[in-house]
């Protein structure tokens, strides 16, 4: 995936003088993840640079470039780091086009997600505060093929996007298709099934893709959707899943409690109300901060957890 | 104007002891008071702390720490700035003061299971006056301020000691916190490690400026020193703890040395470095130059450096076998035990329903 | 001495292979702990592996250019002095070898799910409620055969492939070779399924014995005459509420997902009604709570209500052991009925009449019936059984009017 996504930048570059890269080590370096490799070297200091040690500015400054007719991609170089921005993104990225008419194309890249054996900071869920600021898209691909495609559409959105990345899917390897093009706002069918609908987005679509293969051998039918994007969300692709399976399970690394899960449930509940022959489930992290590494396969989502609640969906009646 | 402007305080005590270039004077380093055990304790605390470094960098590559940022190059302002402190001066330390935490009497092996997965922080800030390490950065320097504000609120005289490195000094966290510090008069030392990198962005990228010069701005004096002078950090942070502690404010020292190693165990320097850089720093070596003048002065001879140099490894391997033997705290404890001082019900709950999901429950 | 093999640590937060540059040791060169090993290359640099025990290199598990998994075996070192840790490392992300991870794993999926507990009268699903609305079908009707009763979908299809009011088994298929189908559909499908899971689910043995119902018989004729008639089903229950109270257990739910027993509190008989649509087992709840009398009234009226086809769901449901009768007149002394689930004993009379008894040494004419009960050996043991037995029929023998 990390190829995919170099890849899909560079292309963005040669596209579009206006595309710049800036961030913490993204230069020479070519970034912490090796994402931005070569860039610099390959399109000059002035298309991709090292910025200051402050992601409040870097967010700040890309509002500026933006206006000045830039389509500025900034890199906050970890989900844990990505706070002193929120200000700049909240109240001045999402809201600058309401406030004056004028479209920010920016496009922000941050990794996200846990399972790869850090120290605190480095392994945060924090989608669900961006998705829950209007004005801001937010999307997430879970496969090298989605992380290229979806990149090329958000540079192109004239609208701002969040797109975080699965960090612990940067390895993941795929043939990928850079002509192919994924939509923002359109979820889709991961693997078909017919007895429960695993929801899930990011790193945990590896996870439920994981569970499908096992149930299968237990003749279980799992459907999985990879939403793919958050804001806006597909319930359509989610829907037609569950009308066809009448359960539900929704499954993310960020704590259950108050995270984007809620959201997805809450409609289906809603929306699909006589459709459902069992609760919709949510699985995801625990009302703890993120633990130590050495806890953390205890705290996140795995198999076992979602098939447990697939059973209990398929057990309900 | 003269209402706006405000002239930093020409009489500065920290500054009359160095050179312009920012070297210690010959004159104050006689002065400094060390005797030679003194000075042979700031010698053997650096070779600890080093190999201590290089222990911890060996137990990385072999998975038992996930990670580890070393300071090796650093060594002098650790053991220089910890010695010129009292006990009970706090210490604010940002994500690569291990050096300074051992010299505190932190036991190292318990400080490396924050990098072995088992805790978020092994030590009791309480007890050892050292703050748990941040990983955000700059974000420790205004919680350094606000502490020193409080000693200041309650007329006690400690001093608190707020250590970061070049790349901080672009964060808002830190030019905001200076301004506090300036403002209220904190008894804060604002300690910059400018160890030129910030991961691979160099000091000229960081900042076209001077970061000590920085320090007029918010109202008070900043001295650039070189930071590879065990000496000169001492005497430098002594005199400004003592200037703080007397109710003169803060001040900033710039203490410049270099980052011999990579940013931590994931970092290629190779990338972005050019070796010859990396061999002119080598060639500077706080504690080889530290070593030559104890040499040179009578106070230290090739058996007391073998001898140290052994205890430096035997405290290793000490801290090797120990870490290696940690158990694993349960997770119950480990996850839910000190998030909240007034847990509740729900929060319990989840507590109990996690811990029964366990096996072996 | 031991062998160990060092696998491949994560050497920078999410890696997942490494490929081997080049060997700095030989097989069986002698190495101290953090003598270089190799210098292998990651996604994100080239880095020395230092040696993590003293020992003799055993064997080399990579070649020079070849790509090497984190986690798999990398060196094998024969150590020189004895560990504790004989055992190889299990995989390591960083976090050292020896116990995989934190040694810690949640426990694995069960393999029955514990079902929710649903609050109040849940009887059926959104989804399956909106399916009989649109179907036609009374879900009052309709026997759940999902977990605590719950209505399923599949309980309300076969519901609705046959009218509630007409016999549920009579749709009878003209066939060839003088054989007739009668499809099934509705209540009969519903016992079958109930029967099934019975039976492959429960282990179930049946007692037997006769009681002597000279003293129920009088306490009979003295109702009558204090104009009370009652038939002897409410004497049945009320002797099955004291045995129950007596032997607990008798009154209880084996719990598979969860390895308990759940003993319940409030004594709910099913009484086994012969209905023209087939078996219906109405729920007298709280008969622990009952005077004769009005176990009784109550019990007629569920059973007519039962015949009616008027009983709403909260009388259909919710029992916790089960009466019923085994031929209330003619041959037929007794069976072995089959438990309703997830009950554990079912309780069955035989028909009341004259038959020759011991008393005393001579054989006598006395009012006598049999009585079976069938019961889950998961919970219960013969001897409790039988014990259980042994008081109600004791009961039954000294019933005072």
């Amino acid at each position: 995936m990390a190829k995919a996504i170099n890849l899909s930048l560079r292309d963005a570059l040669t596209r579009d003088e206006n595309v710049l890269i800036f961030g913490e080590d993204v230069g020479a370096l070519g970034g912490v993840f090796r994402i931005t490799d070569g860039l610099q070297k390959a399109f000059g200091e002035e298309r991709v640079f090292d910025t200051p040690l402050a992601e409040s500015s870097i967010i700040g400054v890309a509002v500026g470039l933006a206006l000045r007719g830039f389509r500025p991609v900034p890199e906050i170089q970890f989900d844990g780091f990505i706070y002193p921005a929120f200000e700049q993104i909240v109240s001045h990225v999402a809201k600058y086009r309401n406030r004056s008419g004028i479209s920010l194309p920016i496009t922000i890249r941050v990794p996200f997600g846990g399972n790869i054996g850090a120290v605190e900071h480095h392994s945060e869920s924090p989608e669900a505060y961006f998705a829950h600021t209007a004005g801001l898209k937010v999307v997430t691909p879970s496969t090298p093929g989605d992380a290229y495609a979806l990149l090329q559409t958000a540079i192109d959105d004239p609208d701002p996007v969040i797109f975080f990345e699965p960090k612990a899917r940067y390895y993941l390897k795929e043939e990928i298709d850079p002509s192919a093009r994924v939509p923002i706002g359109k979820a889709r069918v991961a693997h078909e099934g017919s007895g429960v609908s695993v929801i899930a987005y990011g790193p945990t679509v590896s996870i439920a893709l994981q569970a499908a293969k096992t149930a299968a051998a237990e003749q279980i039918s799992l459907e999985v959707i990879d939403l793919r994007s958050l804001s806006p969300l597909d319930m359509d692709t989610v829907m037609a899943s569950v009308r066809k399976t009448h359960r539900a399970v929704v499954v993310h690394e960020a704590p259950v409690f108050c995270g984007f899960g809620a959201e997805v449930a809450a409609r289906i509940s809603h929306d699909g109300f006589d459709l459902l022959e069992a609760p919709v489930a949510r699985i995801g992290g625990l009302n703890v901060p993120y633990p130590p590494a050495r806890y953390e396969k205890l705290y996140l989502p795995d198999v076992d957890r979602i098939l447990q609640a697939a059973d209990a969906a398929l057990a309900y009646g | 104007m003269a209402e706006v402007v405000r002239v930093v305080a020409a009489d500065d005590p920290v500054r009359a002891l160095f050179s312009p270039a920012g070297e210690l004077t010959a004159d104050a380093r006689s002065r400094l008071g060390l005797d030679a055990a003194a000075l042979r304790e700031l010698y053997r605390n650096m070779v600890l702390i080093r190999r201590a470094d290089q222990e911890a960098l060996n137990l990385q590559r072999q998975g038992e720490l996930g990670l580890w940022g070393q300071y090796l190059g650093q060594e002098a302002i650790h053991v220089g700035a910890m010695t010129a402190l009292r006990t009970e001066d706090w210490v604010f330390p940002s994500y690569r003061e291990f050096g300074m935490a051992m010299i505190r009497g932190i036991d190292p092996a318990d400080m490396l299971t924050l990098f072995r997965g088992l805790s978020h922080g092994p030590w009791d800030p309480r007890k050892y006056h050292f703050a748990p390490l941040a990983i955000p950065v700059a974000t420790q320097v205004p919680h350094a301020v606000g502490f020193a504000m409080g000693c200041r609120l309650k007329h006690t005289d400690e001093v608190v000691l707020s250590t970061f490195g070049d790349g901080a000094t672009s964060e808002g966290d830190w030019h905001e916190a200076m301004n506090f510090a300036g403002v209220f008069k904190a008894p804060v030392v604002f300690l910059c490690q400018n160890n030129y990198w910030a991961i691979s962005v160099p000091l000229s990228k960081q900042t076209a400026g001077s970061i000590a010069e920085r320090a007029q701005g918010y109202g008070f004096p900043g001295l650039r020193i070189d930071g590879n002078d065990v000496l000169g950090v001492y005497a430098a942070v002594r005199a400004a703890a003592a200037r703080a502690r007397q109710g003169d404010g803060p001040y900033l020292i710039e203490a410049v040395t270099y980052r011999m190693g990579a940013h931590t165990s994931s970092d290629d320097p190779t990338r972005y470095r050019p070796d010859s850089e990396l061999q002119a720093w080598n060639a500077k070596d706080p504690i080889a130059r530290y070593q030559a003048w104890l040499e040179q002065q009578g106070i230290i001879d090739e058996g007391t450096v073998a001898a140290i140099a052994d205890a430096a490894d035997s405290a290793a391997q000490a801290m090797r076998t120990r870490l290696t033997a940690m158990p694993v705290p349960p997770p119950g404890e480990a996850m839910f035990g000190r998030v909240y001082s007034n847990p509740p019900e729900s929060f319990l709950q989840e507590r109990e329903e996690f811990e029964s999901s366990l096996e072996g429950s | 001495m031991a062998d160990q093999t060092f696998r491949l640590p994560d050497l920078g937060e999410g890696l997942t292979e490494a490929q081997l540059v080049a060997w700095r040791v030989e097989e069986g060169a002698r190495v101290d702990i953090n003598t270089p090993l190799c210098e292998v290359e990651t996604a994100k640099a080239v880095v020395v592996i230092p040696s993590p025990w003293a020992g003799t290199i055993q064997k080399l598990h990579a070649r020079p250019g070849e790509s090497v998994a984190v986690g798999e075996a990398l060196v094998t070192i024969t150590s020189a002095e004895a560990t504790e840790a004989e055992a190889t490392p299990g995989t390591l992300v960083g976090y050292g070898p020896g116990a995989p991870e934190s040694g810690i794993r949640r426990k694995a999926r069960t393999a029955a799910a514990s079902v929710p507990e649903s609050g109040g009268d849940t009887r059926a699903a959104p989804f399956v409620r909106q399916l009989a609305k649109e179907k036609g079908v009374d879900l009052a009707q309709v026997m759940g055969s999902g977990p605590g009763g719950r209505i399923t979908r599949a309980d309300v299809e076969a519901a609705a492939s046959a009218p509630v009011v007409a016999s549920a088994t009579s749709t009878a298929a003209p066939s060839t070779d003088g054989e007739r189908r009668i499809s099934v559909v509705g209540i009969r499908k519903a016992i079958a399924r109930q029967m099934v899971r019975s039976v492959s689910t429960i282990p179930q043995f049946t007692e037997f014995a006769v009681f002597d119902a000279t003293n129920l018989m009088a306490a009979r004729e003295q109702g009558k005459a204090s104009g009370r008639s009652m038939t002897p089903l409410p004497y049945f229950i009320a002797a099955v509420v004291k045995a129950v109270k007596a032997y607990p257990l008798m009154n209880s739910s084996w719990d598979e997902s969860r390895d308990e027993i759940i003993v319940k509190e409030a004594i709910n008989v099913g009484i086994a009604v012969n209905t023209s649509q087939g078996l219906l087992v109405p729920v007298l709840r709280g008969a622990d709570q009952l005077e004769l009398t009005a176990i009784a009234e109550k019990s007629a009226q569920l059973i007519e209500g039962a015949r009616a086809g008027t009983l709403p769901p909260g009388q259909m449901s919710g029992g916790t052991i089960t009466v019923t009768n085994v031929g209330a007149s003619g041959p037929v002394e007794t069976g072995t009925p089959i438990i309703n689930p997830p009950e554990c004993c079912v309780v069955a009379f035989g028909a009341i009449k004259p038959r020759p008894m011991v008393v005393g040494g001579q054989v006598v004419a006395r009012s006598g019936a049999w009585i079976s009960i069938s019961v889950d050996h998961r919970i219960v043991d013969g001897a409790l059984a039988t014990e259980f037995l042994t008081a109600l029929v004791s009961e039954l023998e000294t019933i005072s009017a």
